[in-house]
């Protein structure tokens, strides 16, 4: 990699220097795309010094508001975060490792770009431009198992799985002006547009990440099932939110990860939660309609089982 | 003084005997006490070049930087199975700052393999060397491999050892791609007549995976020419191999070519033989007369300086009622990449229990795929996971515990040969190790427990070579302020070698600890010891260096009593203190005597005694597992591992506990998590970052306890030490697969059983 | 004895004794022919560089591209930083950047930019250890050492941010650290026995 470095103060500097470089936060995902060759760039745009994206600002009934360049690290000891949005400490404590949350940032795990190894490796695949997506009929594993098509990633973020199910809101800044767009219209799959995973359009900035004040009595948690104890991506993970009263689940929200190429929810299954009775039987006969529609690839049928089963853990341990 | 002769001595060296002279001590100087009776061998003591390591301050061959150094990177084939048409370097050479580039364009014909050459334009696996450039800097050398232009046939490919045995494979080789033609093949007894016969028959198939040694420190070399005088310091397990490697490749005498290694950031295997690049580094450093600093990076690691080969293993073995081990047949084949190799995983079918019948039938396959390379204990994991599991099976059919079955089945004599072992306590070993795993409490019923998280208990069985042997040496200079210095042309790859070396000095001669240096590594200086690998450096190594100290001990007491002006026979050498039994008011400290010496420095020489005729050294051992499967997620928790082994004396509790912890761990990561994996229809490896191959973290491990049963080899040499890095990691993933099969009752035969195929078996059972 | 046609040990003997070249003429060279282009100098590109290493305040040029490691290893000779994976999934670059452990392979150099980098040498005390580098020999939590220095900045990392962390907090803390020895479990017992041994002083 070689390039030369622009480091603008203000978000309007960020717009006149066009839009063709790379925006550099963190640089957790960045670096190793450069190095990678995935992303050739002859200049990057640091963004670290842009004034205001790197709070957490209480806006009572309106929610909260968490800057794109909040460090992971400071996202769990935010205390504001930490009282009134358990879930999103509990998912941030399980990205990456201690080093990488010391670096990485809110807004560049949301927009990471995915982890298939293909992509990441000397394969030019339909996400880079090509023909061809490898993992079908190859080393299918880690893909997708429902949304897939003609590109078969999963989304990597383990952060914006719990965003989903809080109905989180992303404020999005082009020199055109701003808009706010909820988490699940933020992300599109690949039959949309296989090169990239999100709306953002270049010139366009995430400038905030909007939790919306959370209802009381919700239970929350995130289950994220990795190969390693810790610093691993999600093989499947899901973010639930659920209400319950006695043996029975009111409503709720489950989100998924691991199992798509976005986050995945659907309006579906958390109709069914709702009057969910939590007996052996129920659970059982709810989880195992979920991702009935899925279409597992030769290597990952194990997905839709783990699926089923992180559900029916979740539903044990908190109702 | 003491004398030497040459005798003709057999060693185990990875996979065979091989016969060498060796100059062997004349005096041998009889067995230690046990450790109890000992100062400082067998306890925990602190490595000496720990300060080196955790202050920053051990330079190692990657951090070598000498005045003028040029950078080289090496061009690899990105396709698995290819012919070079062309080579175009002409935009590469001129780039600003490239200082030369050597392909098959313009480099001498080397010979590589029994096939190849440096540059070979046949290029067979995903890897394969094409270029070296070498530049003012690394980033200039990697800008340059990008500008070089290749024209090349792609070739049909094969990947995979199955598919490459067929009549209709690509062929890498005209022959063909069985290696050597056929398969190896052994056989003892009658093993059709035994199945005949037999109470219970199991008969199944078992596969490992392809792993990746991955050593922290990347392949790397700096050379520097001096006149024809080449300096090699590189990161090797090998410096004398390395150095004759270098040598006739460049065609030029041995001892021309010196080899240094004081630091190296782990091995494994993967860095037992000289590779490719060092030759090419020294090629252009002397195209170019600079010193020049050449690496292998992480990637290039994943795909090109060698692997373990996987396994496919069919297994058939038969008991008798009343618990007897009657045959086995073992047949394998697995791919050993596009080079010469083995992936022979049948030793321990053919040693491991007694068995009067055993018939085996292995092919190594000859695949595009990146080279094997010895990868601690070659052979042994793969082949103890498919014997030991089908040895479970079996006992279970019989209805008997498994460790029982083992017990019954122990070989008191080497199973193939029929020789006596120099020591051998496996017995003890799986009395010592199930007591302490409380074998007694396992599941009678395999999957019983409640609950989607069940545990389990499981065992399995370890030998090995790791006897050592001679030659090897060592050279012990004592200075005049009573300091001393041991060489030795060994290396320590994190292993210990460096502070068992000096304890072994203090304990013959009781010099201070902070007053002993230890060189090693350095073939200008060092005697001849072998490549560190196959578990043998400890034991070839410490008998040299007792046999040193033990001879300065012997020249010390004739110092004194010229100096002292006693006779030889009244002097007695007491925690360095040298006094006259016949006159209390005649004593001199070590210090005091080499005052007195005109020579300033005493040097003597020490040697490994030869191996013992007609006996056979090996390492013995069992692990023990508990486990714990979730049967939601399909993810095995590895509790514990107790580890009980016959590793003849412990020179250092510290480093040895370090040594299996580490072992066990790479055997609990094999077990679960490590695989290359190669995609089928492009031959390409799909995992080449420390990413996706996954090795284990901090979180991953269970509480390990280490269980040393034996005392000491005294028949095996004067320190009674066996070789113990590759006994630790061998029984490892079998004892896990046991326990999963405890915990769950159903069996993985895959490895390594990650959660997937685990929740699979488990909704297909 | 059981011959094989081709095993990998006589593989290994024959590289160490048989490789034959065929006619590799090696000529001395004389000074002049030397190959020697100008030493490498900084670019255009170059941008100042102003921060503190190790307590001392730094200013250089360095390269865009050049990460934190890169020049801490090769501008400021600070080898005990080490490379391995280069891509930020093994932790044996770690250092501290204004107190927290981060990974110098994996972020610009640039990035540091009026910062504070603490590596391996900066922890030593002149030529004393310092307490944690002391647990890790003490406790044996090495094996070839390559990886040590990023262990240590770790365990340092976790103790910066809480003088008393529970196991479980060093486990997790110790989680962005590979080592291919697996030495681990004297790791852990080198990071807990630091912990308590600065708590007692």
């Amino acid at each position: 990699m070689q390039f030369s470095y622009i480091q603008p103060t203000s978000i309007e500097e960020v717009f006149k220097l066009g839009s063709a470089a790379p925006l550099y936060a963190g640089g957790t995902d960045l670096i190793g795309l450069m190095k990678d060759d995935i992303i050739k760039t002859d200049k990057v745009i640091n963004i670290k010094k842009l004034k205001g994206l790197d709070k957490i600002e209480d806006k009572g009934n309106k929610g909260i508001e968490i800057g794109p360049l909040v460090k992971i690290a400071d996202l769990i000891e935010n205390e504001t975060i930490q009282e009134k949005c358990p879930l999103l400490v509990q998912t941030a404590k399980e990205i990456a490792s201690p080093q990488l949350r010391n670096m990485g940032t809110v807004g560049g795990n949301i927009c990471q770009r995915p982890r298939c190894w293909y992509y990441r490796g000397d394969f030019d695949c339909i996400r880079k431009g090509g023909d061809t997506c490898y993992a079908v009929g190859g080393e299918n594993k880690y893909h997708c198992i429902i949304g897939g098509g003609p590109c078969f990633i999963v989304h990597p973020s383990d952060l914006a799985v719990a965003l989903l199910a809080l109905d989180a809101k992303i404020e999005i800044t082009s020199e055109n002006g701003q808009k706010t767009v909820p988490v699940n219209d933020f992300f599109i799959l690949p039959e949309d547009d296989e090169t990239k995973e999100n709306i953002l359009e270049p010139g366009e900035i995430v400038t905030k990440i909007i939790l919306p004040e959370q209802a009381k009595g919700f239970k929350t948690t995130y289950i994220k099932f990795k190969e390693r104890s810790s610093w691993d991506f999600a093989v499947v993970s899901v973010a639930a939110v659920l209400k319950t009263d006695g043996n029975m689940i009111k409503n709720g929200k489950l989100a998924f990860g691991g199992v798509a190429p976005h986050p995945w929810m659907e309006a579906e299954i958390n109709q069914k939660l709702t009057g969910l009775n939590t007996d052996e039987a129920s659970v059982d006969a709810f989880t195992s309609s979920l991702f009935h529609n899925a279409e597992p690839m030769e290597k990952n049928e194990y997905k839709v089982i783990l699926a089923r089963n992180l559900v029916k853990r979740i539903i044990d341990n908190l109702a | 003084m003491a004398e030497s002769k040459y005798v003709k001595s057999k060693i185990f060296f990875e996979e065979e005997f091989e016969e060498k002279l060796a100059e062997v001590p004349t005096d041998p100087k009889g067995p230690w006490p046990a450790n109890d009776n000992l100062k400082i061998i067998g306890k925990p003591v602190s490595r000496i070049d720990g300060y080196d390591k955790v202050s920053g301050t051990a330079v190692y061959t990657f951090d070598i930087n000498l005045p003028r150094m040029a950078q080289a990177r090496i061009l690899r084939s990105a396709v698995p199975h290819a012919k070079i048409k062309k080579i175009d370097t002409g935009k590469a050479e001129s780039l600003p700052g490239v200082l030369g580039i050597l392909s098959s364009n313009n480099a001498q014909e080397i010979k590589w393999f029994n096939t190849s050459s440096l540059f070979d334009t046949h290029l067979r696996y995903q890897g394969d060397e094409i270029a070296c450039v070498v530049a003012e800097s690394e980033a200039i050398a990697l800008k340059a491999l990008k500008l070089i232009k290749i024209e090349f046939d792609e070739l049909p490919f094969t990947v995979d050892a199955k598919e490459a045995m067929g009549e209709k494979a690509p062929k890498i080789y005209d022959e063909g791609n069985i290696q050597g033609g056929k398969p190896f093949e052994y056989a003892r007894g009658d093993v059709d007549k035994a199945f005949q016969e037999a109470d219970a028959i199991v008969e199944d198939t078992f596969d490992t995976q392809v792993a990746i040694h991955n050593p922290t420190e990347v392949h790397c070399s700096v050379v520097n020419w001096d006149g024809d005088d080449l300096t090699v310091w590189d990161s090797t397990q090998a410096i004398y191999g390395v150095r004759d490697t270098v040598a006739d490749a460049l065609k030029m005498p041995a001892s021309k070519v010196r080899i240094i290694k004081k630091y190296m950031g782990g091995g494994f295997g993967s860095k037992l033989e000289c590779g490719k690049y060092t030759v090419m580094a020294a090629l252009l450093a002397r195209k170019i007369g600079r010193p020049v600093r050449i690496v292998v990076d992480r990637k290039e690691m994943n795909l090109a300086v060698g692997n373990r080969p996987n396994s496919v293993q069919k297994l058939k073995l038969a008991a008798s009622k009343d618990g007897t081990l009657t045959a086995i047949s073992h047949y394998s084949y697995g791919a050993i990449g596009g080079y010469e190799g083995g992936a022979g995983c049948s030793w321990p079918a053919r040693q491991m229990y007694k068995c009067d019948n055993v018939k085996v039938e292995e092919y190594s396959v000859f695949t595009n795929t990146g080279p094997t390379r010895p990868f601690r204990a070659p052979g042994y994991p793969q082949g103890i996971f498919a014997l030991d599991s089908a040895i479970d099976m079996l006992a279970e059919k019989i209805r008997m515990n498994p460790l029982e079955f083992r017990m019954k089945n122990n070989a008191e004599k080497h199973p193939m040969w029929n020789a006596p072992f120099t020591s051998k306590l496996l017995k003890e070993a799986y009395e010592q190790g199930a007591k302490a795993i409380g074998w007694d409490k396992r599941n009678n019923q395999p999957g019983a427990d409640k609950g989607p998280v069940k545990k389990g208990m499981g065992m399995a069985s370890q030998i090995w070579w790791g006897g050592g042997g001679p030659p090897s040496h060592a050279v012990l200079k004592l200075n005049r302020d009573g300091s001393a210095r041991v060489i030795a042309g060994t290396q320590d790859l994190g292993t210990g070698t460096y502070t068992f070396m000096a304890q072994i000095v203090h304990e013959v001669l009781d010099i201070p600890m902070d007053k002993i240096e230890v060189i090693l590594g350095d073939t200008a200086v060092g005697p001849y010891c072998p490549s560190s690998g196959g578990s043998t450096t400890a034991p070839s190594v410490s008998p040299a260096v007792r046999d040193a100290a033990e001879n300065m001990k012997i020249k010390l007491l004739e110092a004194a009593a010229a100096q002292l002006e006693s006779e030889k026979k009244n002097l007695v050498y007491v925690n360095g203190l040298i006094s006259d039994t016949s006159n209390p008011e005649k004593k001199i400290d070590i210090p005091g005597l080499m005052g007195k010496m005109g020579e300033q420095t005493i040097t003597t020489t020490g040697s490994r005694e030869a191996n013992p005729e007609g006996y056979i050294t090996q390492t013995f051992g069992a692990q023990f597992a508990k486990v714990e499967v979730d049967t939601l997620t399909g993810k095995i928790k590895v509790n514990k591992i107790v580890a009980a082994h016959d590793i003849g004396r412990v020179l250092n509790r510290k480093t040895l506990d370090n040594q299996f912890h580490g072992g066990i761990m790479q055997g609990l990561s094999y077990a679960l998590m490590e695989e290359q994996i190669v995609d089928i229809n492009t031959g390409k490896v799909v995992n080449t970052n420390l990413h996706d191959y996954k090795i284990p973290i901090i979180a991953d491990i269970p509480e390990i306890e280490v269980i040393i049963v034996s005392e000491a080899d005294p028949m095996n040499s004067n320190t009674g030490v066996k070789g113990c890095g590759e006994p630790a990691i061998i029984p490892t993933a079998a004892a896990i697969a046991n326990a999963v099969y405890n915990a769950i009752g159903v069996r993985i035969k895959s490895l390594p059983m990650t959660p997937d195929k685990v929740l699979m078996a488990l909704n297909q059972a | 004895m059981s011959p094989k046609d081709i095993s990998r040990r006589k593989f290994i003997k024959n590289l160490g004794g048989g490789v034959v070249g065929a006619g590799v003429a090696i000529q001395t060279l004389s000074a002049k022919t030397r190959k020697e282009s100008k030493p490498p100098s900084k670019s255009d590109s170059a941008v100042a560089l102003t921060f503190t290493v190790n307590k001392k305040p730094i200013t250089l040029l360095v390269e865009p591209e050049s990460t934190l490691a890169d020049v801490l290893r090769n501008d400021l000779k600070l080898t005990g930083t080490k490379v391995v994976c280069n891509h930020g999934e093994c932790g044996a670059c770690t250092v501290l950047l204004d107190g927290r452990a981060v990974y110098s392979c994996h972020m610009l150099a640039l990035d540091a930019q009026g910062k504070s980098v603490t590596t391996i040498e900066g922890l030593m005390d002149g030529e004393k250890l310092h307490p944690v580098q002391e647990a890790f020999v003490e406790h044996d939590g090495l094996q070839c050492g390559f990886c040590t220095p990023g262990q240590v900045m770790a365990a340092e990392a976790i103790l910066i941010k809480n003088p008393k962390p529970g196991k479980e907090e060093i486990i997790e803390g110790m989680s962005g650290n590979l080592c291919r020895c697996a030495a681990y479990p004297n790791i852990l017992k080198s990071a807990v026995a630091a912990a308590e041994k600065l708590n007692k002083s």
